[in-house]
């Protein structure tokens, strides 16, 4: 069984059709690229995936371990295991960082018939995953994205992956606006959580993540198609080459 | 709205045929009745009643029907003198206190306490005290109740009001040089239409620091002044409310800067759900002496449904020219993106929404435990 398989998916943003067929399978170990020219419908793969609302599957069908997710709430699919890294992370004044973390702590361990954590424990696996990301233990107790930096913001993300323990993590454009050392020790993050149990699916624009973290898969968006899928190799050709020649 | 609503002249006939209440002879009520004589009380739709129904109130006032708790429960701290006003040793106390700290022509309303004036209690902080504990005032029994406090030079002291039933109160306050009061108010969610005014006056490098927290009630209206009189007054005014069915909240808040160099924070957030209706009006006044003010004023307020309605006004008067001042007024939604955010997290959406309403308050939140006790945050 495939940790996520996506079929002939269309999806339409008001009205508007983004993603025209898309066909993906993800293995439990892997990790696949997801990349493509500005406009391909790679952010909306992610967003959909998500279950942002806005963003309408017309046709075909998501489906994590075997479970059709398609009709579920985003927080129905967070707990089945699903995680975004988003490329915009939303700033919430006056909500810390550490109370966010432990509500969907929380919610995980009520999904799945637990108890909620202590705080003490939890307290110790927030600060051990700031302290993986080179992040100040006071970052915790400052507002969720908050006059975050670029940086800081993209490294939140990654320290909520860390936590939440996602079954499969989608980083949309999770690279861009980090400097090289930002780049790596966000990528030592992603490093960290890969496992043989779960699967990552990178968005990115730009191979230099990929030097990084390296992919089993790449796939290339156009259009709001995989046009062309490949192994790492893809990627460093498209570095050089551009996407011009696929529509070749 | 025939038997619904009383006009300001039937309430002043009323009023007059009555004539004032025997309790706390010593209170001049002459200038009080002269508001209710010259037909002084506010109409319906005056301007700063716009937005709240004042012959609802007055409706209250003439049927005397608002719920009045039965008690009077306060704890206070020894080093503090609180007095009854059925005691005519509060008047020798109060007699100490120099000019009134409002002007009854601009807060008539306050008229109808003095003459219907059924409780009252005169509060002094001496000299240099700083008690540990707080003067907590949980019931007063009438439904026209006045809390006098003199906070003398040098001293510190808290006064909390739990959550009470009345038709009116006025707090009125002194803080004596150097001294400091801060002052809590809790209002819960009531069905009885309830006025309220705070005034203040603060002397030299003296300190008045208010939080109030809120939820709506029938008719809820407070009217809060501050005057910064000596040089080097600091006030600072907090309010957080929640409204939500039908209720509705009026803040009214005011800060005079009277003498030099005070500075003065004012910080109002406010969410409106269900049906409910939320005004803040937050004034700076800086007269012609009041040089180096510093005087800020935010107020920032959520529509939780298409149904609420809020009406916020901040409003500058500015006669000093070497002053520092800033005034913001917004109001919006709930921001859906932070909720996806919460919710692509696993947090359902309600206390996601929860948690966005508590991080937008919070800001003019002092104390985390007393609002979620009052239920105004979880």
């Amino acid at each position: 069984m495939n940790l996520l398989r996506v079929e002939n998916l269309h999806v339409e943003v008001d009205g508007k059709p983004i993603l025209a067929g898309i066909d993906l399978a993800v293995e439990a170990g892997e990790v696949h690229a997801v990349m493509g020219p500005n406009g391909s419908g790679k952010s909306t793969l992610a967003n959909v995936l998500a279950g942002r609302p806005g963003y309408d599957v017309t046709h075909g069908a998501m489906a994590v371990d075997g479970g059709d997710i398609t009709p579920l709430s985003p927080e129905e699919r967070s707990l089945r295991g699903l995680f975004l890294a988003f490329q915009y992370p939303i700033e919430i004044p006056g909500v810390s960082n550490m109370e966010f973390l432990k509500a969907a702590v929380d919610a995980h361990a009520l999904g799945r018939g637990e108890e909620p954590p202590s705080a003490v424990d939890f307290v110790k696996r927030a600060r051990e995953a700031a302290s993986r990301l080179q992040l100040n233990p006071d970052f915790l107790k400052r507002g969720v994205n908050d006059g975050f930096s670029g940086g800081e913001k993209k490294r939140n993300e990654i320290l909520q992956m860390l936590i939440l323990e996602p079954r499969l993590a989608v980083l949309d454009e999770t690279d861009s606006g980090l400097d090289i050392d930002a780049l790596q020790v966000v990528a030592d993050g992603i490093n960290a959580y890969r496992g043989d149990g779960n699967a990552v699916v990178l968005v990115t624009h730009y191979q230099r993540l990929l030097n990084y973290v390296v992919p089993d898969h790449v796939h290339v968006l156009a259009d709001g198609r995989i046009v062309h899928s490949g192994d790492r190799s893809l990627a460093l050709e498209l570095e050089e080459r551009g996407y011009g020649w696929l529509g070749d | 709205m025939a038997g619904l609503a009383t006009d300001a002249a039937r309430l002043a006939d009323a009023l007059l045929a009555r004539g004032p209440t025997s309790y706390a002879p010593w209170l001049d009520r002459g200038p009080h009745l002269e508001i209710i004589e010259r037909r002084s009380l506010p109409e319906l739709r005056a301007e700063s009643w716009r937005h709240t129904n004042i012959a609802r109130w007055y409706q209250s006032v003439m049927d005397g029907s608002g719920n009045v708790d039965q008690s009077r429960r306060l704890e206070f701290p020894d080093e503090v003198e609180v007095v009854d006003f059925a005691d005519p040793r509060a008047a020798e106390l109060l007699e100490q206190r120099g000019e009134e700290v409002y002007h009854l022509a601009a807060q008539p309303i306050a008229a109808l306490n003095a003459v219907l004036l059924g409780a009252g209690l005169a509060i002094r902080a001496p000299a240099g005290v700083a008690p540990s504990n707080p003067v907590r005032i949980v019931d007063l029994p009438a439904a026209y109740q006045r809390v006098s406090v003199i906070v003398e030079a040098d001293a510190r002291l808290e006064l909390i009001e739990e959550p009470a039933h009345y038709t009116h109160r006025l707090v009125e306050a002194v803080v004596r040089p150097g001294g400091r009061l801060v002052h809590r108010r809790l209002q819960a969610a009531s069905s009885e239409r309830e006025c309220s005014l705070i005034a203040v006056r603060v002397e030299g490098d003296a300190h008045y620091e208010l939080s109030q927290l809120s939820l709506g009630a029938e008719l809820r209206r407070n009217d809060i002044i501050a005057t910064l009189a000596g040089n080097g007054a600091n006030v600072t005014l907090r309010a957080a409310w929640r409204l939500d069915e039908a209720r509705h909240l009026d803040n009214q808040m005011a800060v005079h800067h009277v003498g030099p160099g005070g500075t003065s924070r004012q910080t109002y957030r406010g969410v409106a759900d269900g049906r409910s209706r939320a005004v803040i009006n937050g004034r700076i006044e800086i007269a012609p002496g009041a040089q180096q003010s510093d005087a800020t004023l935010t107020t920032k307020n959520l529509l939780a449904s298409d149904t609420a309605e809020v009406y916020a006004k901040p409003e500058l008067e500015i006669y000093a020219n070497d002053v520092k001042c800033s005034h913001g007024a917004t109001v919006g939604a709930i921001d859906d993106d932070a909720v996806h955010y919460f919710r692509s997290r696993g947090i359902d959406e309600l206390t996601a929404r929860a948690l966005f309403v508590r991080g937008f308050l919070r800001e003019a939140i002092e104390d985390d435990d007393a609002a979620r006790e009052l239920g105004l945050i979880q």
